[in-house]
Protein backbone atom coordinates (compact mmCIF):
# COMPACT_ATOMS: atom_id res chain seq x y z
CA UNK A 1 0.00 0.00 0.00
CA UNK A 2 1.14 3.48 -0.92
CA UNK A 3 1.21 6.35 1.51
CA UNK A 4 0.72 8.96 -1.47
CA UNK A 5 -1.42 11.34 -1.41
CA UNK A 6 -4.83 10.99 -2.93
CA UNK A 7 -6.46 13.70 -5.29
CA UNK A 8 -9.44 14.50 -7.52
CA UNK A 9 -7.52 16.02 -10.16
CA UNK A 10 -10.48 17.30 -12.62
CA UNK A 11 -13.82 17.39 -12.78
CA UNK A 12 -16.39 17.44 -15.79
CA UNK A 13 -20.67 17.68 -15.58
CA UNK A 14 -23.18 18.20 -18.54
CA UNK A 15 -26.27 20.76 -18.21
CA UNK A 16 -28.87 18.67 -16.12
CA UNK A 17 -31.63 18.46 -19.19
CA UNK A 18 -35.16 17.05 -18.91
CA UNK A 19 -36.79 14.65 -21.38
CA UNK A 20 -33.28 15.25 -23.43
CA UNK A 21 -34.06 12.53 -25.61
CA UNK A 22 -30.01 11.33 -25.19
CA UNK A 23 -28.97 8.47 -23.31
CA UNK A 24 -26.62 7.96 -20.43
CA UNK A 25 -24.00 6.60 -22.14
CA UNK A 26 -23.94 9.83 -24.38
CA UNK A 27 -23.97 12.50 -21.36
CA UNK A 28 -21.22 10.02 -19.67
CA UNK A 29 -19.03 10.66 -23.27
CA UNK A 30 -19.98 14.48 -23.14
CA UNK A 31 -18.80 14.29 -19.86
CA UNK A 32 -15.62 11.94 -19.98
CA UNK A 33 -14.47 13.76 -22.51
CA UNK A 34 -14.96 17.33 -21.33
CA UNK A 35 -13.10 16.02 -18.38
CA UNK A 36 -10.23 14.67 -20.72
CA UNK A 37 -10.45 18.22 -22.46
CA UNK A 38 -10.07 20.08 -19.11
CA UNK A 39 -7.33 17.89 -17.37
CA UNK A 40 -5.11 17.39 -20.72
CA UNK A 41 -4.80 13.90 -19.66
CA UNK A 42 -4.86 11.37 -22.80
CA UNK A 43 -7.29 8.63 -23.01
CA UNK A 44 -4.58 6.27 -22.91
CA UNK A 45 -3.54 7.22 -19.48
CA UNK A 46 -6.67 6.23 -18.09
CA UNK A 47 -6.52 2.71 -16.71
CA UNK A 48 -9.85 2.83 -13.95
CA UNK A 49 -12.97 3.41 -14.02
CA UNK A 50 -16.41 3.80 -11.93
CA UNK A 51 -19.28 3.56 -13.29
CA UNK A 52 -22.63 4.55 -11.78
CA UNK A 53 -25.56 2.40 -12.21
CA UNK A 54 -28.10 4.35 -13.77
CA UNK A 55 -31.80 4.17 -13.76
CA UNK A 56 -32.11 4.84 -17.45
CA UNK A 57 -30.10 1.77 -18.08
CA UNK A 58 -30.03 -0.84 -14.73
CA UNK A 59 -31.81 -3.28 -17.28
CA UNK A 60 -28.20 -4.13 -18.31
CA UNK A 61 -26.28 -5.84 -15.69
CA UNK A 62 -23.53 -5.13 -18.14
CA UNK A 63 -23.42 -1.93 -18.37
CA UNK A 64 -20.13 -1.13 -17.06
CA UNK A 65 -18.80 -2.87 -19.62
CA UNK A 66 -20.94 -1.50 -22.49
CA UNK A 67 -19.55 1.99 -20.68
CA UNK A 68 -15.34 0.77 -21.41
CA UNK A 69 -16.59 -0.30 -25.08
CA UNK A 70 -18.06 2.73 -25.75
CA UNK A 71 -15.23 4.69 -24.54
CA UNK A 72 -12.71 2.51 -25.76
CA UNK A 73 -11.08 1.69 -22.48
CA UNK A 74 -9.10 -1.24 -21.41
CA UNK A 75 -9.36 -0.66 -17.57
CA UNK A 76 -6.98 -2.49 -14.77
CA UNK A 77 -10.00 -1.57 -12.48
CA UNK A 78 -13.41 -1.46 -12.74
CA UNK A 79 -16.04 -0.33 -10.32
CA UNK A 80 -19.96 -0.59 -10.96
CA UNK A 81 -21.28 1.72 -8.53
CA UNK A 82 -25.28 1.26 -6.82
CA UNK A 83 -25.14 3.34 -4.15
CA UNK A 84 -27.61 5.48 -5.71
CA UNK A 85 -26.55 9.22 -4.86
CA UNK A 86 -23.47 8.06 -2.77
CA UNK A 87 -22.07 6.16 -5.88
CA UNK A 88 -19.62 9.66 -6.95
CA UNK A 89 -18.56 9.91 -3.63
CA UNK A 90 -18.16 6.26 -2.96
CA UNK A 91 -16.92 5.90 -6.32
CA UNK A 92 -13.74 8.47 -5.69
CA UNK A 93 -13.22 6.83 -2.55
CA UNK A 94 -12.83 3.15 -4.09
CA UNK A 95 -10.94 4.64 -6.80
CA UNK A 96 -8.32 5.82 -4.05
CA UNK A 97 -8.39 2.33 -2.24
CA UNK A 98 -7.69 0.76 -6.01
CA UNK A 99 -5.00 3.38 -6.77
CA UNK A 100 -3.29 2.68 -3.45
CA UNK A 101 -3.43 -1.02 -4.24
CA UNK A 102 -2.09 -0.82 -7.10
CA UNK A 103 -4.52 -1.60 -9.44
CA UNK A 104 -4.57 1.57 -11.20
CA UNK A 105 -2.83 4.73 -11.43
CA UNK A 106 -5.48 7.16 -13.08
CA UNK A 107 -9.15 6.56 -12.77
CA UNK A 108 -12.63 8.14 -14.05
CA UNK A 109 -15.17 8.23 -11.30
CA UNK A 110 -17.94 8.56 -14.06
CA UNK A 111 -21.94 8.95 -13.61
CA UNK A 112 -24.68 9.49 -16.10
CA UNK A 113 -28.27 8.60 -15.78
CA UNK A 114 -31.20 10.08 -18.30
CA UNK A 115 -34.35 8.78 -16.23
CA UNK A 116 -36.43 12.01 -17.69
CA UNK A 117 -36.26 10.24 -20.82
CA UNK A 118 -36.10 6.23 -20.28
CA UNK A 119 -36.87 4.78 -16.87
CA UNK A 120 -35.48 1.70 -17.41
CA UNK A 121 -36.23 0.91 -13.01
CA UNK A 122 -37.77 -1.99 -11.48
CA UNK A 123 -37.48 -1.82 -7.79
CA UNK A 124 -38.77 -5.51 -6.91
CA UNK A 125 -38.01 -7.23 -4.00
CA UNK A 126 -41.02 -6.19 -1.26
CA UNK A 127 -42.30 -3.41 -2.36
CA UNK A 128 -44.94 -4.87 -5.11
CA UNK A 129 -45.68 -6.69 -1.76
CA UNK A 130 -45.78 -4.44 1.10
CA UNK A 131 -44.90 -0.75 0.18
CA UNK A 132 -46.70 -0.24 -3.53
CA UNK A 133 -50.32 -1.29 -2.18
CA UNK A 134 -50.52 1.25 0.62
CA UNK A 135 -49.43 4.22 -1.41
CA UNK A 136 -45.87 4.60 -0.91
CA UNK A 137 -44.66 4.69 -4.57
CA UNK A 138 -41.57 7.01 -4.82
CA UNK A 139 -39.11 8.76 -2.26
CA UNK A 140 -41.50 12.48 -1.47
CA UNK A 141 -44.13 9.58 0.26
CA UNK A 142 -41.93 8.34 2.08
CA UNK A 143 -40.06 11.61 3.13
CA UNK A 144 -43.32 12.79 3.46
CA UNK A 145 -43.70 10.20 6.80
CA UNK A 146 -40.02 11.26 7.83
CA UNK A 147 -40.97 15.08 7.76
CA UNK A 148 -43.74 14.22 9.54
CA UNK A 149 -41.79 12.72 12.37
CA UNK A 150 -39.01 14.99 12.38
CA UNK A 151 -41.87 17.79 13.53
CA UNK A 152 -43.26 15.72 15.28
CA UNK A 153 -40.00 15.34 18.19
CA UNK A 154 -38.54 18.66 17.19
CA UNK A 155 -40.76 20.67 15.29
CA UNK A 156 -40.64 22.49 11.93
CA UNK A 157 -40.34 26.08 11.01
CA UNK A 158 -41.74 25.61 7.09
CA UNK A 159 -40.23 29.43 6.42
CA UNK A 160 -36.74 27.64 7.32
CA UNK A 161 -37.32 24.97 4.38
CA UNK A 162 -38.20 27.95 2.17
CA UNK A 163 -35.23 29.71 2.78
CA UNK A 164 -33.01 26.96 2.24
CA UNK A 165 -34.81 26.17 -0.97
CA UNK A 166 -34.15 30.08 -1.72
CA UNK A 167 -30.33 29.91 -1.11
CA UNK A 168 -30.06 27.10 -2.96
CA UNK A 169 -32.20 28.49 -5.93
CA UNK A 170 -30.12 31.70 -6.23
CA UNK A 171 -26.94 29.90 -6.74
CA UNK A 172 -28.91 27.83 -9.25
CA UNK A 173 -29.53 30.89 -11.21
CA UNK A 174 -25.53 31.55 -11.00
CA UNK A 175 -24.96 27.91 -12.45
CA UNK A 176 -25.03 27.57 -16.45
CA UNK A 177 -25.46 24.15 -16.02
CA UNK A 178 -28.84 24.33 -13.86
CA UNK A 179 -31.81 22.90 -15.84
CA UNK A 180 -33.04 25.84 -17.60
CA UNK A 181 -36.93 25.64 -16.24
CA UNK A 182 -35.71 25.97 -12.58
CA UNK A 183 -33.29 28.88 -13.40
CA UNK A 184 -36.22 31.93 -11.98
CA UNK A 185 -36.21 33.41 -8.02
CA UNK A 186 -38.67 32.07 -5.82
CA UNK A 187 -39.39 33.37 -2.35
CA UNK A 188 -40.94 32.73 0.69
CA UNK A 189 -44.80 32.96 -0.79
CA UNK A 190 -43.96 30.54 -3.51
CA UNK A 191 -42.79 27.83 -1.24
CA UNK A 192 -45.57 28.36 0.79
CA UNK A 193 -48.16 27.86 -1.54
CA UNK A 194 -46.52 25.13 -4.01
CA UNK A 195 -48.96 22.59 -3.81
CA UNK A 196 -48.51 19.20 -1.35
CA UNK A 197 -47.48 16.58 -2.57
CA UNK A 198 -46.89 14.22 0.55
CA UNK A 199 -47.90 16.61 3.61
CA UNK A 200 -46.32 17.98 4.94
CA UNK A 201 -43.44 18.02 1.93
CA UNK A 202 -43.95 20.41 -0.84
CA UNK A 203 -43.40 20.53 -4.21
CA UNK A 204 -40.57 23.19 -3.72
CA UNK A 205 -39.14 20.77 -0.91
CA UNK A 206 -38.45 18.26 -3.99
CA UNK A 207 -36.15 17.47 -6.47
CA UNK A 208 -36.87 16.60 -10.22
CA UNK A 209 -35.52 14.32 -11.92
CA UNK A 210 -33.64 15.31 -15.02
CA UNK A 211 -30.55 13.98 -17.24
CA UNK A 212 -27.12 14.68 -17.01
CA UNK A 213 -23.60 13.18 -16.12
CA UNK A 214 -20.27 14.21 -14.51
CA UNK A 215 -17.18 12.61 -14.23
CA UNK A 216 -13.63 12.96 -12.10
CA UNK A 217 -10.29 12.02 -12.58
CA UNK A 218 -9.09 10.34 -9.34
CA UNK A 219 -5.70 9.55 -9.44
CA UNK A 220 -2.17 9.97 -6.63
CA UNK A 221 -0.92 13.36 -6.43
CA UNK A 222 2.54 12.67 -7.64
CA UNK A 223 0.97 10.98 -10.59
CA UNK A 224 -1.16 14.00 -10.99
CA UNK A 225 2.00 16.12 -11.08
CA UNK A 226 3.30 14.27 -13.75
CA UNK A 227 0.65 14.49 -16.20
CA UNK A 228 1.08 17.96 -15.83
CA UNK A 229 -2.13 18.73 -13.67
CA UNK A 230 -1.98 22.18 -11.46
CA UNK A 231 -5.56 21.97 -9.58
CA UNK A 232 -6.49 19.37 -7.56
CA UNK A 233 -7.83 18.67 -4.18
CA UNK A 234 -7.43 15.88 -1.50
CA UNK A 235 -10.29 13.87 -0.23
CA UNK A 236 -8.88 13.91 3.35
CA UNK A 237 -11.57 12.11 4.94
CA UNK A 238 -14.45 9.78 4.09
CA UNK A 239 -16.79 7.41 5.61
CA UNK A 240 -19.90 5.63 4.72
CA UNK A 241 -22.65 3.78 6.13
CA UNK A 242 -25.49 1.61 4.47
CA UNK A 243 -28.75 0.56 6.09
CA UNK A 244 -27.63 2.26 9.20
CA UNK A 245 -29.91 0.83 12.56
CA UNK A 246 -31.11 -2.42 9.92
CA UNK A 247 -31.76 -4.85 12.55
CA UNK A 248 -33.96 -2.21 14.96
CA UNK A 249 -37.45 -2.42 14.00
CA UNK A 250 -38.27 0.45 16.02
CA UNK A 251 -35.35 2.71 15.73
CA UNK A 252 -35.69 6.55 15.78
CA UNK A 253 -36.04 7.74 12.19
CA UNK A 254 -34.90 11.05 12.57
CA UNK A 255 -31.54 9.63 13.72
CA UNK A 256 -29.61 8.94 10.36
CA UNK A 257 -26.13 7.58 9.17
CA UNK A 258 -24.47 10.70 9.42
CA UNK A 259 -24.39 10.92 12.97
CA UNK A 260 -22.21 8.55 12.86
CA UNK A 261 -20.56 9.77 10.18
CA UNK A 262 -19.79 12.96 11.13
CA UNK A 263 -16.91 12.87 14.20
CA UNK A 264 -15.46 10.21 11.57
CA UNK A 265 -14.51 12.85 8.85
CA UNK A 266 -14.15 15.50 11.62
CA UNK A 267 -11.98 13.50 13.16
CA UNK A 268 -10.07 11.72 10.58
CA UNK A 269 -9.20 15.63 8.35
CA UNK A 270 -8.65 17.65 11.92
CA UNK A 271 -11.53 20.22 10.83
CA UNK A 272 -14.37 21.49 12.63
CA UNK A 273 -17.58 22.50 11.26
CA UNK A 274 -16.86 25.91 11.82
CA UNK A 275 -13.90 25.62 9.40
CA UNK A 276 -16.03 24.20 6.60
CA UNK A 277 -15.75 26.19 3.60
CA UNK A 278 -18.61 25.18 1.97
CA UNK A 279 -20.95 22.70 2.27
CA UNK A 280 -22.20 20.70 -0.26
CA UNK A 281 -24.88 18.42 0.99
CA UNK A 282 -27.03 15.81 -0.84
CA UNK A 283 -30.29 17.52 -1.71
CA UNK A 284 -32.85 15.17 -2.72
CA UNK A 285 -35.01 17.15 0.24
CA UNK A 286 -34.79 20.34 1.97
CA UNK A 287 -35.55 18.24 4.99
CA UNK A 288 -32.49 16.24 4.34
CA UNK A 289 -30.15 19.21 3.99
CA UNK A 290 -31.64 20.50 7.60
CA UNK A 291 -30.69 17.25 9.11
CA UNK A 292 -27.55 16.98 7.67
CA UNK A 293 -27.05 20.71 9.47
CA UNK A 294 -27.62 18.96 12.71
CA UNK A 295 -25.91 16.04 12.22
CA UNK A 296 -22.51 17.59 10.80
CA UNK A 297 -23.09 19.76 14.29
CA UNK A 298 -23.64 22.98 12.52
CA UNK A 299 -26.41 23.39 15.36
CA UNK A 300 -27.86 20.71 17.23
CA UNK A 301 -29.91 17.67 17.00
CA UNK A 302 -33.67 19.49 16.28
CA UNK A 303 -32.42 22.63 16.11
CA UNK A 304 -32.06 22.74 12.14
CA UNK A 305 -34.91 25.32 12.04
CA UNK A 306 -33.45 28.34 14.07
CA UNK A 307 -29.63 27.35 12.74
CA UNK A 308 -31.42 28.43 9.16
CA UNK A 309 -33.50 30.83 10.09
CA UNK A 310 -30.30 32.57 11.74
CA UNK A 311 -27.58 31.67 9.17
CA UNK A 312 -26.17 33.68 5.77
CA UNK A 313 -26.48 30.47 3.20
CA UNK A 314 -25.18 32.27 0.11
CA UNK A 315 -22.50 31.59 -1.02
CA UNK A 316 -21.12 35.11 0.71
CA UNK A 317 -22.44 33.98 3.79
CA UNK A 318 -21.70 32.23 7.23
CA UNK A 319 -22.02 28.79 5.88
CA UNK A 320 -22.36 28.76 1.96
CA UNK A 321 -25.09 26.03 1.00
CA UNK A 322 -25.12 23.78 -2.38
CA UNK A 323 -24.00 26.72 -3.96
CA UNK A 324 -24.57 25.86 -7.36
CA UNK A 325 -28.09 25.22 -6.64
CA UNK A 326 -27.78 21.72 -5.58
CA UNK A 327 -30.10 19.08 -6.94
CA UNK A 328 -33.03 21.57 -6.04
CA UNK A 329 -32.81 24.18 -7.92
CA UNK A 330 -30.20 22.60 -10.86
CA UNK A 331 -31.86 19.85 -11.01
CA UNK A 332 -31.22 15.78 -10.38
CA UNK A 333 -29.56 14.22 -12.84
CA UNK A 334 -31.15 10.64 -12.11
CA UNK A 335 -28.27 8.75 -10.18
CA UNK A 336 -25.42 10.53 -11.28
CA UNK A 337 -26.90 12.96 -8.83
CA UNK A 338 -23.79 12.50 -5.80
CA UNK A 339 -21.67 13.74 -8.80
CA UNK A 340 -23.60 17.29 -8.86
CA UNK A 341 -22.57 17.85 -5.01
CA UNK A 342 -18.82 16.89 -5.58
CA UNK A 343 -18.52 18.84 -8.60
CA UNK A 344 -19.79 22.09 -6.87
CA UNK A 345 -17.09 21.33 -4.12
CA UNK A 346 -14.31 20.96 -6.70
CA UNK A 347 -15.48 23.68 -8.81
CA UNK A 348 -15.30 25.92 -5.60
CA UNK A 349 -12.50 24.63 -4.59
CA UNK A 350 -10.45 25.07 -7.66
CA UNK A 351 -11.52 29.24 -7.74
CA UNK A 352 -13.81 28.62 -10.87
CA UNK A 353 -17.47 29.39 -9.57
CA UNK A 354 -17.47 32.47 -11.42
CA UNK A 355 -19.64 34.69 -9.72
CA UNK A 356 -21.39 32.45 -7.00
CA UNK A 357 -17.49 32.11 -5.46
CA UNK A 358 -17.22 31.32 -2.14
CA UNK A 359 -13.89 33.27 -0.17
CA UNK A 360 -12.82 30.25 2.11
CA UNK A 361 -11.65 27.53 -0.69
CA UNK A 362 -9.45 25.44 1.73
CA UNK A 363 -11.67 22.79 2.11
CA UNK A 364 -15.33 21.68 1.13
CA UNK A 365 -17.83 19.07 2.67
CA UNK A 366 -19.89 16.98 0.28
CA UNK A 367 -22.32 13.97 0.95
CA UNK A 368 -24.00 11.35 -0.65
CA UNK A 369 -27.84 9.81 -0.03
CA UNK A 370 -28.29 6.40 -0.97
CA UNK A 371 -31.83 4.52 -1.44
CA UNK A 372 -35.30 5.01 0.40
CA UNK A 373 -35.89 2.03 2.58
CA UNK A 374 -38.91 0.62 4.08
CA UNK A 375 -40.36 3.28 6.76
CA UNK A 376 -37.49 4.94 8.02
CA UNK A 377 -35.37 7.37 6.42
CA UNK A 378 -32.19 6.79 3.58
CA UNK A 379 -30.39 3.74 2.94
CA UNK A 380 -26.35 4.75 2.49
CA UNK A 381 -24.91 7.82 3.85
CA UNK A 382 -21.46 8.76 2.50
CA UNK A 383 -19.64 11.88 3.78
CA UNK A 384 -16.23 13.17 1.92
CA UNK A 385 -13.79 16.45 3.57
CA UNK A 386 -12.17 17.82 0.06
CA UNK A 387 -9.17 20.03 1.42
CA UNK A 388 -6.83 22.14 -0.76
CA UNK B 1 -65.33 9.89 -12.57
CA UNK B 2 -67.77 7.70 -11.57
CA UNK B 3 -66.69 4.84 -8.70
CA UNK B 4 -68.04 2.41 -11.18
CA UNK B 5 -65.11 3.59 -13.78
CA UNK B 6 -62.10 3.02 -12.46
CA UNK B 7 -60.23 0.02 -13.15
CA UNK B 8 -60.12 -2.08 -10.00
CA UNK B 9 -56.28 -2.52 -8.30
CA UNK B 10 -54.30 -5.89 -9.00
CA UNK B 11 -53.63 -8.20 -6.28
CA UNK B 12 -50.10 -8.11 -5.74
CA UNK B 13 -48.12 -10.82 -6.60
CA UNK B 14 -47.23 -13.35 -3.80
CA UNK B 15 -43.76 -14.86 -3.02
CA UNK B 16 -41.91 -12.87 -5.14
CA UNK B 17 -39.20 -11.89 -2.89
CA UNK B 18 -39.51 -14.82 -0.07
CA UNK B 19 -42.33 -17.35 0.82
CA UNK B 20 -45.40 -14.65 1.91
CA UNK B 21 -47.79 -17.49 1.90
CA UNK B 22 -48.74 -17.38 5.26
CA UNK B 23 -49.54 -13.35 5.09
CA UNK B 24 -51.75 -13.54 2.14
CA UNK B 25 -53.54 -16.38 3.51
CA UNK B 26 -53.97 -14.22 6.93
CA UNK B 27 -55.27 -11.49 4.69
CA UNK B 28 -58.64 -14.15 3.45
CA UNK B 29 -58.87 -15.01 7.02
CA UNK B 30 -58.79 -12.08 8.67
CA UNK B 31 -55.49 -12.17 10.39
CA UNK B 32 -52.38 -10.12 10.29
CA UNK B 33 -49.54 -12.21 10.03
CA UNK B 34 -46.14 -11.33 10.53
CA UNK B 35 -42.38 -12.93 10.75
CA UNK B 36 -40.91 -14.28 14.38
CA UNK B 37 -37.91 -14.91 15.12
CA UNK B 38 -38.71 -17.50 17.83
CA UNK B 39 -35.03 -17.41 19.07
CA UNK B 40 -35.29 -13.41 20.15
CA UNK B 41 -39.27 -13.73 20.51
CA UNK B 42 -39.34 -10.20 17.79
CA UNK B 43 -41.26 -10.28 15.03
CA UNK B 44 -39.64 -8.14 11.98
CA UNK B 45 -41.78 -6.68 8.75
CA UNK B 46 -41.82 -6.68 5.83
CA UNK B 47 -40.56 -10.38 6.04
CA UNK B 48 -37.21 -11.16 5.35
CA UNK B 49 -35.17 -14.66 4.32
CA UNK B 50 -33.23 -14.77 7.53
CA UNK B 51 -34.07 -13.57 11.23
CA UNK B 52 -32.43 -9.66 11.32
CA UNK B 53 -31.75 -11.11 15.08
CA UNK B 54 -29.77 -13.69 15.02
CA UNK B 55 -28.85 -14.04 11.02
CA UNK B 56 -30.64 -17.97 11.04
CA UNK B 57 -33.63 -18.82 8.78
CA UNK B 58 -35.09 -20.26 12.08
CA UNK B 59 -38.69 -18.09 11.38
CA UNK B 60 -42.15 -18.73 12.08
CA UNK B 61 -45.05 -16.80 11.00
CA UNK B 62 -47.49 -15.52 13.67
CA UNK B 63 -50.90 -13.58 14.16
CA UNK B 64 -50.20 -9.95 15.72
CA UNK B 65 -53.36 -8.14 17.49
CA UNK B 66 -52.98 -5.55 14.59
CA UNK B 67 -53.21 -2.38 17.60
CA UNK B 68 -50.40 0.36 17.57
CA UNK B 69 -49.72 3.91 17.73
CA UNK B 70 -49.07 5.67 14.74
CA UNK B 71 -45.18 6.79 14.20
CA UNK B 72 -45.49 8.98 11.73
CA UNK B 73 -47.96 10.31 9.18
CA UNK B 74 -48.21 12.01 5.74
CA UNK B 75 -51.38 12.20 2.81
CA UNK B 76 -49.91 11.44 -0.44
CA UNK B 77 -51.80 13.71 -2.81
CA UNK B 78 -49.57 12.58 -5.91
CA UNK B 79 -51.54 10.03 -8.96
CA UNK B 80 -49.51 6.83 -9.80
CA UNK B 81 -50.44 3.03 -10.58
CA UNK B 82 -53.51 1.94 -8.54
CA UNK B 83 -54.45 5.26 -7.15
CA UNK B 84 -57.13 6.38 -9.03
CA UNK B 85 -59.97 7.22 -6.52
CA UNK B 86 -57.60 6.83 -3.43
CA UNK B 87 -56.40 10.53 -3.70
CA UNK B 88 -55.84 12.29 -0.78
CA UNK B 89 -54.47 9.28 0.78
CA UNK B 90 -53.95 8.79 4.58
CA UNK B 91 -50.65 6.63 4.86
CA UNK B 92 -48.83 6.12 8.11
CA UNK B 93 -46.11 4.25 9.61
CA UNK B 94 -47.89 2.18 12.44
CA UNK B 95 -45.62 0.67 15.85
CA UNK B 96 -47.38 -2.42 16.57
CA UNK B 97 -47.46 -3.57 19.94
CA UNK B 98 -45.49 -6.14 19.52
CA UNK B 99 -42.52 -3.53 18.92
CA UNK B 100 -42.48 -3.68 14.75
CA UNK B 101 -43.44 -0.80 12.55
CA UNK B 102 -46.11 -1.54 9.38
CA UNK B 103 -46.95 1.10 6.64
CA UNK B 104 -50.48 1.14 6.32
CA UNK B 105 -53.62 3.62 5.21
CA UNK B 106 -56.12 5.02 7.51
CA UNK B 107 -59.48 4.22 6.22
CA UNK B 108 -61.82 5.66 9.15
CA UNK B 109 -60.96 9.24 9.35
CA UNK B 110 -60.55 11.97 6.76
CA UNK B 111 -56.33 11.99 6.08
CA UNK B 112 -56.21 15.22 7.60
CA UNK B 113 -57.49 14.70 11.14
CA UNK B 114 -54.70 11.53 11.00
CA UNK B 115 -51.93 12.08 13.67
CA UNK B 116 -48.91 10.68 15.53
CA UNK B 117 -50.06 9.18 18.42
CA UNK B 118 -52.93 8.13 17.60
CA UNK B 119 -54.28 4.81 18.92
CA UNK B 120 -55.32 1.71 15.79
CA UNK B 121 -56.43 -1.11 15.33
CA UNK B 122 -56.34 -3.43 12.15
CA UNK B 123 -59.02 -3.09 9.27
CA UNK B 124 -59.07 -4.28 6.14
CA UNK B 125 -58.68 -2.22 2.83
CA UNK B 126 -60.64 -4.29 -0.33
CA UNK B 127 -58.05 -3.66 -3.11
CA UNK B 128 -61.02 -5.79 -5.10
CA UNK B 129 -63.60 -8.19 -5.18
CA UNK B 130 -60.92 -11.02 -4.20
CA UNK B 131 -58.60 -9.43 -1.73
CA UNK B 132 -58.11 -7.33 1.29
CA UNK B 133 -55.20 -5.67 2.62
CA UNK B 134 -54.20 -5.19 6.56
CA UNK B 135 -54.94 -1.02 6.86
CA UNK B 136 -55.79 0.78 10.18
CA UNK B 137 -58.67 2.84 11.73
CA UNK B 138 -58.10 5.54 14.39
CA UNK B 139 -59.41 4.49 17.35
CA UNK B 140 -61.45 7.47 19.37
CA UNK B 141 -60.29 8.39 22.81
Amino acid sequence: MSDENMVIAGYSETAVEFRSGRSAYDFAGEAFAALLASTGVDIARVDGLSVTVPLSECANPFFAFYMTEALGLSPTWLNYGGMGGCSATGGVARAMAAIREGQCEVAVVLSADAPSTNWGANYGAWRGEFQDPVGVLGPPSAFGLLMSRYEHQYGLNYEALAKIAIAQRQGGLMNDNAFEKLKKPITVDDYMNSRMIADPLRLLDCVMFCDGGNAFLVTSEAKARELGIEKMVRPTAYAEVTNFKGADPVADVTETGFSVLAPKVFEKSGLKPGDIGSFQPYDDFTIAVMMQMEDFGFCEKGKGSDYVMATDLSCKGDLPLNTGGGQLSAGQPGLASGGLNLAEAVRQMFGEAGQRQVANTQNALVTGIGVIPYARNWGTSTAMILEA
Amino acid sequence: MSEEQIKPRPTPKPNRFVDTNAFWQGTKDGQLMMQYCPDTKQFQHYPRPISLYTGKRNLEWRKVAGTGTIYACTIVRVPGPSMEGRLPLSVVTVELDEGVRILGNVLNMAPDKVAIGQRVELAWDAVNDETAYPAFNVVEA
